[in-house]
């Protein structure tokens, strides 16, 4: 079972992983967010926000969201236009850490690369979430 | 694609159901009870369940990409704060205008507004072009 998100310090490294936005992936997040703007580019390309979501995704196979976070801010830089059918690496560390109240805020730095470690995408996400309680995992 | 400052870009509205959240919760693989357990979420300070952050991103970015096309694919960035949530039944519309726009750079303020005209994310959303 994967830590959890608010368990993590300062500097952790998540484990890298590799995620492919495969037509049907795609397909489903297309429904998801109904993009109606990127079928007027050339075919094949792909939303940024995919890439975002598909990241995200893949991180959250390494350190478990712990129930009734909250996204409070995020940054991005989109480095690249993105195909159908390519294969990625995500690499993501937590930037900051700090408890309050109860709660736990957290920023994850996110760098996405491509086969040849050419960037991709980076980003910065700030959550709050509630601080596992004693008992809790 | 260059455009002046004080340019409004065509926003783009969409109607918020659970369903899209339950459907955007199976594509993100946050199934954060939050967004799709309506018992879990009336418990918490939002009083039932909100739509993820990042699908509500994705409409800003669509609206980017609609105003900049490749440009925002290739060299966008988006830095924004999420100020209140996005709720099943809500109609959010992701706006922007033109604040800067020199030396290849394009600066646009952005954010998402509800139907009641409350800001659910502000920002800025930059384009080298």
């Amino acid at each position: 079972m994967p830590p959890r998100l608010d368990a993590l310090p300062k500097g952790y490294q998540m484990p890298p992983s590799t995620f492919e936005l495969s037509p049907e992936w795609v397909r489903e997040y297309a429904a998801a967010v109904e993009d109606e703007a990127i079928g007027a580019l050339d075919e094949g390309l792909i939303p940024p926000m995919a890439v975002a979501a598909l990241a995200v995704r893949s991180l959250l196979e390494s350190a478990e969201l712990p129930p009734g976070a909250i996204h409070l801010g995020q940054e991005m830089a989109f480095l690249r236009p993105v195909r159908l059918g390519e294969r990625l690496a995500v690499q993501a560390h937590v930037a900051s850490r700090g408890e309050r109240q109860g709660w736990v805020l957290i920023g994850i730095d996110l760098n996405v690369e491509d086969g040849e470690h050419g960037p991709v995408m980076e980003g910065r996400a700030l959550l709050t979430m509630p601080a596992a309680q004693e008992g809790e995992p | 694609m260059t455009l002046d400052t004080g340019t409004e870009l065509t926003p783009v509205v969409k109607e918020i159901t659970q369903e899209k959240i339950n459907r955007y919760a199976l594509a993100g693989g946050d199934g954060n009870p939050l967004h799709t357990d309506p018992e879990f979420a009336a418990r918490t300070m939002f009083g039932g369940t909100i739509a993820h952050g990042m699908l509500i991103l994705a409409y800003l970015s669509e609206m980017m990409t609609a105003a900049f096309g490749r440009a925002w694919l290739s060299g966008g960035r988006l830095k924004v704060r999420f100020k209140a949530p996005a709720r099943p039944g809500d109609t959010v519309s992701a706006v922007g205008h033109v604040v800067r726009a020199e030396g290849g750079r394009t600066v646009c303020e952005v954010e998402c507004r509800n139907q009641r005209d409350e800001v659910l994310v502000s920002g800025e959303a930059e384009v080298t072009t």
